[in-house]
């Protein structure tokens, strides 16, 4: 039996504008177990990265619970959820957000420092993942002087570095060509491998026939259409 | 209007005063609000309101204690100051004993912040919890300090108010000076026996704090702020003077005295109540409090080694005793 990692209940979340309330997700219940890839479809404005940022503890509920291995971080406090990203969650942005001034070394490591590990093992983790992400030849080098895909693996590897459980990929390859596209879903593909948990947070076709089992949760207007867990409570 | 409300300090202190009052106001409301509605393991949407909203709470409470601390200085400047105003006023001593809210005033500021330092130790335990466990406590202290500072306010206006500018004071001499025959000590204690019991309490504290004897720590620490203020009136302070005739707790806050004052008062009063706060906080949640605990003793053993410090010097410069 497949171990339960992420668990959302009854999952609400709305902003506020002047008078107006604007629900960017409805009631969302959904469970995704370790070692699984989930691709959220669906168009801008749909609460694709909302949901994904609640899930990495960049944001929270309106009301409404996330577990990740058994334990709510919908309530942690800053420290305690600061914690837990540093130690469970690697996050791929579309931007990628990488310090332009700094090396690409040097910008995988930076999750690191807080740890408070020697240098030795620092630089160890930062050669694996720089490796792990096919880019270990332009890790001497500035981050802004790379191309668009290179940046990405850049971002790929910085997510790695601490080995998290979990992999959260907002739009990751909305500013990447079909190349580049491809070489970053070969690279899921391993992590996926690996036993990682991946969320990919999508509108790219490119992730409908992925080349691993994944499971494909459309959505719409702040809700989930449909998902397995929910068609096997039905059936339950 | 009454001089005294006119000169600068008052009018920048009481300004101070009443705007931080006016943002506990609004925390005392919301907190009320939010002690009535708590409920931590429920997540619906207005426990999560209230969630941000306390968290929100705490930091104003946080900044507004932080200006307190502040303010307690300043007040004891401003008071300094004001003995230029108020005849027959030499220092701060004169002028806070000018009418009958003063002393009660000076009290109820070191009563404050105690319960400030009690406060911000408990917002410090909680924010590194997981799950808010001191939240309903910590409120309910926030509630009780927030009548106190009600009521604090009400004296700073009775006191600033009431200062008669035309009304002769008695300066620090006669108020602390030795009468004839008359020993100022409690007690009948003399000299050589408070010295005594200064640096024996201050022993029995650090022994204490060390070897996690609690209640003992709590007792001896009081004991010792009590010893520890005499021993400074009576005769640490004749040193700092270097005059053997003069007893006053507040001159040695002059600039004449390189405002040594709020280094001696500042060492002694922050190092006895975070001694306290760490004791009361180990008995209550069954949890070593070291960096409150590391704080007090350095806080203390500056304070004994200044004391000790103006004595020595003293002597090695001239050969002699006062």
């Amino acid at each position: 039996m497949m171990e339960t990692m992420i668990v959302i209940e009854n999952l609400n979340k709305h902003f506020k504008s002047g008078d107006a309330i604007f629900k960017v997700l409805k009631n969302i219940n959904l469970q995704i177990n370790a070692g699984e890839c989930i691709v959220l479809k669906g168009v801008s404005g749909s609460g694709k990265t909302t949901l994904l940022s609640i899930m990495g503890g960049l944001d929270r509920p309106s009301s409404g619970k996330v577990l990740v291995e058994g334990e709510s971080i919908s309530k942690l406090p800053d420290l305690h959820i600061s914690h837990f990203r540093a130690r469970k969650i690697g996050m791929i942005f579309q931007h990628f957000n990488l310090f332009d001034h700094l090396t690409a070394a040097e910008n995988v490591m930076i999750p690191l420092i807080p740890a408070g590990l020697d240098m030795n093992e620092v630089n160890h983790k930062v050669e694996a993942s720089l490796k792990l992400a096919n880019i270990s030849h332009k890790a001497k080098s500035p981050a802004g002087r790379l191309s668009g895909g290179e940046k990405q693996r850049v971002a790929i590897a910085r997510a790695l570095a601490s080995d998290p459980a979990i992999i959260l990929c907002d739009e990751p390859t909305a500013n990447l060509d079909r190349n580049n596209s491809l070489k970053f879903i070969d690279i899921l593909s391993q992590l996926h491998e690996m036993g990682k948990t991946i969320v990919v947070a999508t509108h790219d076709p490119l992730f409908d026939t992925l080349p691993f089992e994944s499971r494909i949760i459309p959505m719409e207007d702040g809700s989930l259409v449909s998902t397995v867990s929910e068609d096997v409570l039905e059936q339950g | 209007m009454n001089e005294i409300l006119l000169s600068n300090q008052v009018i920048v202190y009481l300004l101070s005063e009443s705007i931080l009052f006016g943002l506990l106001f609004i925390a005392f409301m919301i907190t009320l609000g939010i002690l009535v509605k708590w409920d931590f393991g429920s997540y619906s949407e207005q426990q999560f309101l209230l969630e941000r909203r306390a968290y929100l709470t705490m930091t104003i409470l946080l900044f507004v204690f932080v200006v307190k601390f502040l303010l307690l200085v300043y007040f004891v400047f401003a008071i300094d100051s004001l003995s230029i105003l108020v005849p027959g006023a030499m220092c701060a001593a004169g002028v806070i004993s000018a009418n009958d809210y003063g002393l009660l005033l000076l009290f109820f500021k070191l009563l404050i912040l105690f319960f400030l330092l009690l406060w911000m130790a408990l917002n410090s335990y909680d924010l590194h919890a997981k799950n808010y466990p001191l939240f309903r406590l910590k409120s309910w202290l926030f509630i009780v300090i927030f009548f106190i500072i009600s009521m604090e306010l009400g004296l700073d206006f009775a006191y600033f108010i009431n200062i008669d500018t035309l009304e002769p004071v008695n300066c620090c001499s006669t108020l602390y000076g030795q009468l004839e025959g008359a020993n100022p000590l409690p007690f009948g204690l003399n000299t050589t026996i408070l010295l005594i019991l200064f640096y024996l309490l201050y022993v029995v504290v650090v022994g204490a704090m060390l070897s996690k004897q609690r209640i003992l720590s709590i007792v001896a620490t009081l004991l010792f702020v009590m010893i520890a203020y005499y021993s400074v009136v009576y005769f640490f302070g004749t040193y700092i003077y270097e005059l053997p005739t003069h007893n006053c707790p507040f001159c040695m806050l002059q600039i004449e005295y390189y405002y040594v004052g709020y280094l001696v008062w500042g060492t002694l009063f922050g190092g006895v109540y975070l001694g306290i706060v760490s004791s009361i906080m180990e008995m209550g949640l069954k949890e070593e409090r070291k960096k409150e605990q590391k704080a007090a003793l350095i806080l203390l053993s500056i304070f004994v080694l200044l004391c000790t410090a103006y004595v020595a010097v003293y002597y090695f410069r001239n050969g002699v005793f006062l």
